[in-house]
C-alpha cells in the first residue's frame, strides 16, 4: 500500500500541504485557505485530497502560540516569584522601544499585578540558600488559588533556581497537591538561565499558552482520530525538531516559530544534497519576511527571541529575523516628499492595488507594473490581477516624486530591498559572517522575483530557488528530527571550577533531554551532542565550544579551557592566555533520527529549455524582452541565461541580464552571474 | 526651500539613508557583543554614528539619546584641534574632554576617518559611556568635585591607533589612570572594533554610488531633514515661551541652581534662550554647552515627528543661546560630570514645559529628572581584582495628553536597560532584597504619571566604596494642566545592627542627600534607591472611574492615595 509522510503548515492565509509519496517517490503539493475560527478545519479539508490510510506520518506546524500572545487570548496566569521581586515582569529592563516617540505604549506583561504573588524564599548567586523556602506560605496561596476560579495556569519564578532548583520543584509538587490539574510552569523546567527578567517572561508565556494551545491540540487530535491519524500527527518545534502533541501542549513555549523554521530545516537539507556550505534563507510573503542561515552546514540557534518588543521568549530555537516588510507593503510619500514602502501592509483586503478592491501601490502592483508578475498567471491563473489598477496606484506615487510610472515602480522595489538587505545583513553581521561566503536561498510566494536585486544589492554572489517555494516551510517539514535542546546556566569559571558538579550537571541534562525525548515515543537513533558556552570574565556575550567528553577532570578542563582560547582568537582575532574564562551555560541537544523522503530526481536534459512566451520587462538597465519558462518543464542541467522568467504555480523567479540559472538533479535552480 | 536645491532623487537618498543608518546599528551591535562594561553591554548607553568632514552628523541609530544630540559638537571641536591633513586611513581617534566638545567625562568618543581613495570622506563615530575614568572615587562620578580634575583623566582627542597600528604610549597612559585597566582595555577594543566596522562599511557604501553622488546625497539628506523640522515647528504658534526650574543642589553648596528657559517661536525657527539661568554651580551638575544643545534638541526631537531621519540638519532651525559661566555653559575648570545626566533631563524638560504652552496636545508632564546613578567599586574577595560598577534606575515618565506615563523607563536622555538582579549579584558583591515599582509615586491627573522603582541591598562580604549622583531628593516632578506633582527620588542607608533608614546627610554628614562621593559600605550595611514617578497630565477629577478601579485593584495606587488625590473611596476592587 501507498505509504505517505505529510507536512502541514497552517499560516494565516493559507494551510500549506506537502505529501511525499514512497513507493513512487514523488512530492505533491497543495494549499488551501486557512479557517481561523477553526483551524481544523482546513487541516481536514486539505488532508481531504490524499487517502487517510496512507498517511504514515503527519507533522504539523502552526502560529497558534505566537497568535495567541499577539492576540492577547490567553490564559489568566498566577505568578508565584522570590520575595521582594513581584514587579519584575512590569519592570522590564528599563528601556523604551525607540527615542522621541511620545506616543509609546510599553507592553504589559502576560500577566496582571494582581495575580503576582511573593513567597519568602532566596538562593544566593552560588547556588546556596539564604532563606528556606515557606511552604506554609505556598500552602494558602495554592489553597486560595484554588478557592478561586479566575486563575487558569501558574509561573513560578524564584531568583538563581537555575543554580538551586529545589525550591522551585517544591512548589510544584504542593500545587500537584491541592490544585490537581492546573498547569504549572516553573522557570528551571523551562527556562534554567540566568536573568530574571527574561526568564520570567518566558515562563509566564508559557503558563500564558498552555490551556488554549493544549484545548487547540486536543481538537486537532480529535477530529484527526476521526480520519484514524491518532498516534500518527507530531508537531513542529521552533528548533525545527518535532514533538508529540502531548509533548507540545506540556510545554508549548516551543512553538512560536514553528512554521517559519520548516523553510531553514529545508534549506539544511537542500544544503546537504546541492554541497553548499553556507546558506543565508529569504522567505518573503505578503506581510512579512524571514531570514535566517545555515552555516557549515547547521542552522543557527538562538535565545534572543522576542515575540514582540520587550517580550522576550529565550528558549532555544532556530533564529529567524522577521521584518515587516512583503509584497503587501504600502507605497507612501511622506511630509518631506520622500518615498517610503512599509511598514503598513495592504493585507488581503483590499490587498494591491491590482486585487482590483480599491487597493493602493504596494510592492505586488511595483512588480506588475514592470513585467515581473504576470496578470493571467498569477497563482497560477487562480487570480487574475488588474494591471491597470496597478499602473494607476504606482502612476500616482510617481507623479508625486515626478517620476514616470515605470521609474516609480523601480523606486519602490529599491526601497523594499534596501528594507530587506538590512534583514539579511542583521542576521549575518552580528556572527560575524560575510555575505560574499553565503547563497541566497529565496522562498515564500514573493521571495523568486525578489533574489536576483537582492543577490546584486546585498553582494550575495549566488542564489537559489528551490522546489515549492511558496510551501516550502511545510517541505521543510518532510526533513525534520526529533529535537530536543536543554541549556542550564551553570556559573562557575577557569579560578573556581568544579570538575564534579560540571559532571554532574552535564549528566543531569543529558538525562533530562533523553528522557524527553523517550517520553514522547523516540526512543532510538538518539544521539547526544554538548557544548559549553564561555566568555572571559567581565564580557557579556559567550561563545559556544563543543565538547565530546562525559567527565570533566583535569585533562580536559585543560583541553576546555585552550579550546576556548583557540576558538576567542579564530572568532575574534584575538585571545587573553591568562584571563579568567567563566562558564556560563551547558547545552545538550538530542536527537532521534527519523525517516526521511529519498527526493525525486530529475531526468537529465537533452535539449535545451523552450520558453513558452516572453514579454517586457523592466530591469534596473532598461527594459528587455524576457523569455518565460515554466518550471515544470525545466529537467536537470537546463541552463537559462537572463534576462528571463521562471513561472510557476505559486511564484514568479526573475533573473536580470547578466544573470544565468542553472537546474540541478533535483530541480533547484541555482543562480549566477555570467562570467 | 531646500526642495528646489536638491539633486539626489529621492529614492537614492532614502537608500543612503536607510543604509547608513543599518550601518549604525550594526557598530552598535559590535559594541554590545565584544565589550566588557556592564554599563555598554546590559545597559547599552552608548550611540554610533556618521559624520562628514566637517563634523556634521549624517546618520546615527536609536542607542542613546543624551550623546545624539552633542554628537555633532564633539566631532567639530575635534576635527578643528586635530589637522586634517595629518589623518591617515586606520587612524582611531579617542577623546572624552568636556571642555572640548564633550559631554561628561565617562562619555568616551572614538572616531575613525573614513577615506576613498586618500580623499577624507567623513568619519565613523561611537561614543560609549566607560565606567572607570580615574579620578577622586570608583565610577566616574565625582559628586563632590570642585574641579574638573577631580572627576578622572581628560583626554584631548590623540590618536589610539595610527594607520592601523596601536600607538602604545597612548594605551599605556589611559589604563595607568584607571582603577579597572582591564575592563577599559575589553571596552576600548569594543568602540575601536565598532568604528572599524562603520569606516569599512561606508567606504563601500561610497565607492557604490560613487563621491560626488554621496557628497550630494548627504547635503541632500541635511537640507531634508532641515525641511521636515522646519514645517514642523512651523505648526508652532509664534510666540514666547518661558519656564523655570532647578537642580536642588550641586552637593557643595545647599542651594537651588535655576535653568530658565525663553523660547521665540517665528515662522519655522525656534531661539532657546537660557539666559536668565543661574551662575555655574561649584559642584559636578553644570552642563557643557555640547550637553544643553543636546538636551534642547533631545526636548524639540520629543514634540516633533519622530520620524524625520536624525541628522544635524535636524538642528538647523533652531538656535541655543547660552551664556557663558552660567550652569548651562560651564566653564573651565569647574565640575560637570553630573551635567549629562542628571542636568540635561532637568534642561530639556524646562523645553518641553515652556513649549507645552505651545502645542498643549504633543506635551507630556515632567518625568522623574533622575538616573539616580549609583556608583561602587572596592576589591572583589574573590579575584582580588578592583572592580567598579556604574547602576542606575529607570522612573515614572509623565502623563501624556492622551496616555498615563510609562512606569520605569530610562529617563528622557538615556535609552538604557537596567542591569538584571541576577547579573548585579553575580558580578558585585552585593544582595538585593527588593526590587519592585512604587505604587502612588506617579503623579495624579486625567492622566497618571508612571511609577518608579525601588531598589534595596545588604552588603555581602567586603567593604564597598559608594557614591550618588541623583537630584529630585527635595522636589517632586511637576504636572501639567492640573495634574499633580509625583513622588521624589531617594537614597537611604540603614547600617548593620541599626533600624533607621537615613539619608547620607544623616548617615555621614554630607551636604547633600543626592550628590556624594566616598562613602564605604560595611558588611550587612544596607541601602535603598528610590526613582520618582512622573508627573500628571489633566486635573484628576476629570481621569476616568475605570482607569481609576484599575489602578486601585493592580495596586498602582493605594486607598488612600485615591480618596486623597481623586476624592472618592476605592471601588469594590480595593482591597
Amino acid at each position: 500500500m501507498t505509504r505517505r509522510l505529510v507536512g502541514v503548515d497552517v499560516g494565516g492565509t493559507f494551510t500549506d500541504f506537502v505529501a511525499y509519496d514512497e513507493a513512487t517517490r514523488s512530492i505533491d503539493v497543495w494549499k488551501n485557505l486557512s479557517t481561523p475560527e477553526d483551524p481544523t478545519d482546513g487541516v481536514l479539508t486539505g488532508l481531504g485530497r490524499v487517502d487517510s490510510d496512507s498517511i504514515a506520518h503527519l507533522r504539523l506546524g502552526t502560529t497558534v502560540a505566537t497568535n495567541t500572545i499577539l492576540e492577547r487570548r490567553g490564559a489568566t496566569v498566577a505568578y508565584l516569584t522570590t520575595r521582594g521581586f513581584r514587579d519584575v515582569p512590569f519592570i522590564q529592563r528599563g528601556n523604551r522601544k525607540s527615542h522621541y516617540d511620545i506616543t509609546w505604549i510599553k507592553p504589559d506583561p502576560l500577566v496582571k499585578r494582581r495575580h503576582c504573588l511573593e513567597v519568602n524564599e532566596r538562593t544566593d548567586r552560588d547556588g546556596r540558600t539564604v532563606e528556606p523556602l515557606d511552604e506554609a506560605q505556598v500552602r494558602e496561596i495554592a489553597k486560595e488559588i484554588s478557592n478561586s476560579s479566575d486563575i487558569e495556569a501558574v509561573a513560578v519564578n524564584l531568583l538563581f533556581s537555575f543554580l538551586a532548583p529545589a525550591h522551585e520543584q517544591r512548589i510544584r509538587e504542593i500545587f500537584a497537591e491541592l490544585c490537581p490539574g492546573l498547569p504549572v510552569s516553573i522557570s528551571y523546567d523551562v527556562l534554567p538561565r540566568w536573568k530574571e527578567y527574561e526568564r520570567a517572561a518566558t515562563t509566564i508565556a508559557d503558563a500564558y499558552l498552555k490551556p488554549g494551545v493544549g484545548r487547540y491540540l486536543n481538537r486537532m487530535a480529535d477530529r484527526l482520530a476521526e480520519r484514524g491519524l491518532q498516534n500518527k500527527v507530531v508537531v513542529i518545534k521552533s528548533n525545527g525538531g518535532e514533538m508529540s502533541l502531548g509533548g507540545a501542549a506540556a510545554a508549548p513555549i516551543h512553538m512560536t516559530v514553528s512554521g517559519p523554521s520548516g523553510g531553514v530545516i529545508g534549506a539544511k537539507h537542500l544544503a546537504g544534497l546541492a554541497g553548499i556550505r553556507n546558506l543565508v534563507t529569504f522567505d518573503m510573503g505578503g506581510t512579512s519576511t524571514d531570514c535566517s542561515t545555515v552555516v557549515d552546514g547547521a542552522e543557527n540557534f538562538t535565545t534572543n527571541f522576542e515575540v514582540e518588543w520587550g517580550l522576550p521568549i529565550q528558549v532555544p530555537m532556530i533564529d529567524i529575523r522577521t521584518i515587516g516588510a512583503g509584497g503587501g507593503s504600502i507605497a507612501w510619500i511622506d511630509k518631506g516628499g520622500m518615498l517610503r514602502v512599509g511598514p503598513q501592509s495592504a493585507g488581503a483586503d483590499p490587498g494591491p492595488a491590482c486585487y482590483g478592491k480599491g487597493g493602493v501601490a504596494t510592492v505586488t502592483d511595483a512588480n506588475v507594473v514592470l513585467g515581473r508578475i504576470s496578470p493571467e498567471n498569477f497563482l497560477g491563473g487562480a487570480m487574475a490581477l488588474d494591471a491597470e489598477a496597478a499602473r494607476a496606484a504606482v502612476g500616482k506615487i510617481g507623479e508625486q516624486i515626478g517620476q514616470t510610472v515605470e521609474d516609480a515602480a523601480l523606486a519602490i522595489l529599491r526601497i523594499a530591498n534596501t528594507s530587506m538587505v538590512g534583514a539579511l545583513r542583521a542576521v549575518l553581521v552580528e556572527r560575524g559572517l560575510d555575505p560574499r561566503d553565503f547563497t541566497l536561498l529565496a522562498f515564500g510566494g514573493a521571495g523568486p522575483l525578489h533574489v536576483a536585486d537582492l543577490m546584486v544589492e546585498a553582494t550575495i554572489p549566488n542564489g537559489m530557488v528551490p522546489n515549492y517555494p511558496g510551501q516550502f516551510s511545510a517541505y521543510g517539514f518532510l526533513m525534520t528530527n526529533a529535537r530536543v535542546d536543554r541549556h542550564r546556566t551553570v556559573q562557575m569559571s577557569s579560578l573556581d571550577f568544579h570538575p564534579g558538579r560540571a559532571t554532574d550537571a552535564m549528566h543531569e541534562l543529558v538525562q533530562t533531554a533523553v528522557a524527553d525525548l523517550a517520553r514522547q515515543g523516540y526512543r532510538e537513533r538518539v544521539e547526544v551532542t554538548r557544548s559549553m558556552e564561555m566568555r572571559y570574565l567581565g564580557q557579556n556575550y559567550e561563545l559556544e565550544l563543543p565538547i565530546d567528553f562525559d567527565v570533566f577532570d583535569d585533562t580536559t578542563t585543560a583541553a576546555v579551557w585552550q579550546a576556548f582560547h583557540d576558538l576567542h582568537a579564530a572568532r575574534f582575532g584575538f585571545n587573553v592566555p591568562n584571563s579568567i574564562i567563566e562558564v556560563v551555560n551547558f547545552m545538550v541537544t538530542a536527537i532521534s533520527a527519523t525517516e526521511k523522503p529519498a527526493l525525486p530526481r530529475l531526468s537529465d536534459a537533452t535539449e535545451p529549455a523552450v520558453p513558452t512566451g516572453q514579454r517586457l520587462v523592466r530591469y534596473e538597465d532598461g527594459a528587455h524582452e524576457s523569455p518565460v519558462y515554466q518550471r515544470d518543464r525545466l529537467l536537470a542541467g537546463h541552463v537559462i541565461e537572463g534576462p528571463a522568467l521562471v513561472e510557476e504555480a505559486a511564484s514568479v523567479t526573475v533573473i536580470r541580464p547578466g544573470q544565468r540559472i542553472t537546474v540541478d538533479a533535483f530541480g533547484n535552480m541555482a543562480i549566477g552571474t555570467v562570467q | 526651500m531646500n526642495a528646489a536645491a536638491r539633486q539626489t532623487d529621492m529614492v537614492t537618498l532614502n537608500v543612503i539613508d536607510s543604509t547608513m543608518v543599518a550601518i549604525c546599528r550594526e557598530m552598535g551591535i559590535v559594541l554590545m557583543k565584544t565589550s566588557y562594561s556592564t554599563i555598554f553591554n546590559e545597559g547599552l548607553d552608548f550611540t554610533c554614528a556618521i559624520a562628514d568632514p566637517d563634523g556634521e552628523m549624517l546618520a546615527v541609530a536609536d542607542y542613546c539619546p543624551a550623546q545624539i544630540g552633542g554628537m555633532p559638537v564633539v566631532i567639530k571641536a575635534s576635527v578643528k584641534e586635530l589637522a586634517v591633513e595629518d589623518m591617515q586611513p586606520g587612524d582611531v581617534i579617542v577623546h572624552n574632554d568636556p571642555y572640548r566638545g564633550g559631554l561628561h567625562t565617562p562619555e568616551h568618543t572614538f572616531f575613525q576617518p573614513i577615506f576613498v581613495d586618500g580623499e577624507l570622506m567623513g568619519y565613523a563615530v561611537a561614543i560609549g559611556h566607560v565606567s572607570e575614568t580615574g579620578g577622586s572615587v570608583p565610577g566616574g562620578f565625582a559628586s563632590e568635585a570642585t574641579e574638573i580634575f577631580h572627576e578622572g583623566l581628560r583626554v584631548p582627542p590623540v590618536k589610539i591607533k595610527r594607520a592601523g597600528k596601536d600607538v602604545d604610549d597612548v594605551w599605556k597612559l589611559l589604563l595607568a589612570n584607571v582603577r579597572t585597566p582591564r575592563q577599559n582595555y575589553g571596552d576600548y577594543r569594543a568602540l575601536i572594533s565598532s568604528v572599524d566596522l562603520g569606516q569599512a562599511r561606508i567606504a563601500d557604501l561610497i565607492t557604490k554610488y560613487g563621491k560626488a553622488t554621496f557628497r550630494q546625497a548627504c547635503r541632500d539628506l541635511l537640507d531634508y531633514s532641515e525641511d521636515r523640522m522646519r514645517a514642523e515647528l512651523s505648526a508652532f504658534p509664534d510666540g514666547k515661551y518661558s519656564f523655570d526650574d532647578f537642580m536642588e543642589d550641586d552637593g557643595i553648596v545647599d542651594q537651588r541652581f535655576h535653568i530658565r528657559v525663553d523660547c521665540f517661536v517665528q515662522d519655522d525657527e525656534i531661539i532657546v534662550d537660557f539666559s536668565r539661568s543661574d551662575k555655574q554651580a561649584h559642584g559636578a551638575i553644570n552642563a557643557t554647552l555640547g550637553v544643553t544643545w543636546s538636551a534642547s534638541f533631545n526636548a524639540i526631537l520629543h514634540l516633533t515627528d519622530p520620524a524625520i531621519p536624525k541628522n544635524s540638519g535636524c538642528f538647523r532651525p533652531i538656535k541655543v543661546l547660552a551664556p557663558g559661566g552660567t550652569m548651562v555653559n560651564v566653564d573651565y575648570p569647574a565640575p560637570e560630570v553630573g551635567g549629562n545626566t542628571e542636568t540635561h533631563p532637568r534642561i530639556a524638560y524646562t523645553v518641553i514645559g515652556a513649549l507645552a504652552q505651545a502645542v498643549p496636545d504633543r506635551a507630556p508632564a515632567t518625568d522623574a529628572g533622575t538616573h539616580c546613578n549609583f556608583l561602587f567599586g572596592g576589591n572583589d574577595p574573590r579575584s582580588g581584582e578592583y572592580y567598579v560598577c556604574y547602576d542606575f534606575l529607570s522612573a515614572g515618565w509623565g502623563g501624556r495628553p492622551f496616555a498615563d506615563g510609562n512606569n520605569a523607563v530610562n529617563c528622557i536622555n538615556g535609552n538604557c536597560r537596567m542591569i538584571p538582579t541576577e547579573v548585579f549579584e553575580v558580578r558585585y558583591p552585593w544582595l538585593v532584597e527588593e526590587f519592585a515599582l512604587v505604587p502612588d509615586s506617579g503623579g495624579a491627573g486625567k492622566y497618571r504619571g508612571g511609577l518608579g522603582v525601588t531598589k534595596r541591598f545588604v552588603c555581602r562580604d567586603a567593604p564597598i566604596t559608594v557614591s550618588h549622583m541623583g537630584d529630585r531628593h527635595k522636589t517632586a516632578p511637576w504636572g501639567l494642566h492640573g495634574g499633580r506633582e509625583a513622588r521624589t527620588a531617594e537614597l537611604r542607608i540603614m547600617r548593620a545592627g541599626t533600624k533607621e533608614w537615613l539619608s547620607a546627610v544623616e548617615d555621614a554628614g554630607k551636604i547633600s542627600p543626592s550628590k556624594f562621593a566616598g562613602l564605604t559600605v560595611q558588611p550587612g550595611d544596607r541601602i535603598s534607591l528610590t526613582t520618582g514617578g512622573g508627573g500628571g497630565w489633566g486635573a484628576p477629577s476629570e481621569r476616568d472611574a475605570g482607569s481609576i478601579d484599575e489602578d486601585l485593584r493592580e495596586g498602582w495606587v493605594t486607598a488612600d492615595a485615591v480618596r486623597g488625590d481623586y476624592g472618592r473611596a476605592g471601588a469594590e476592587g480595593d482591597d
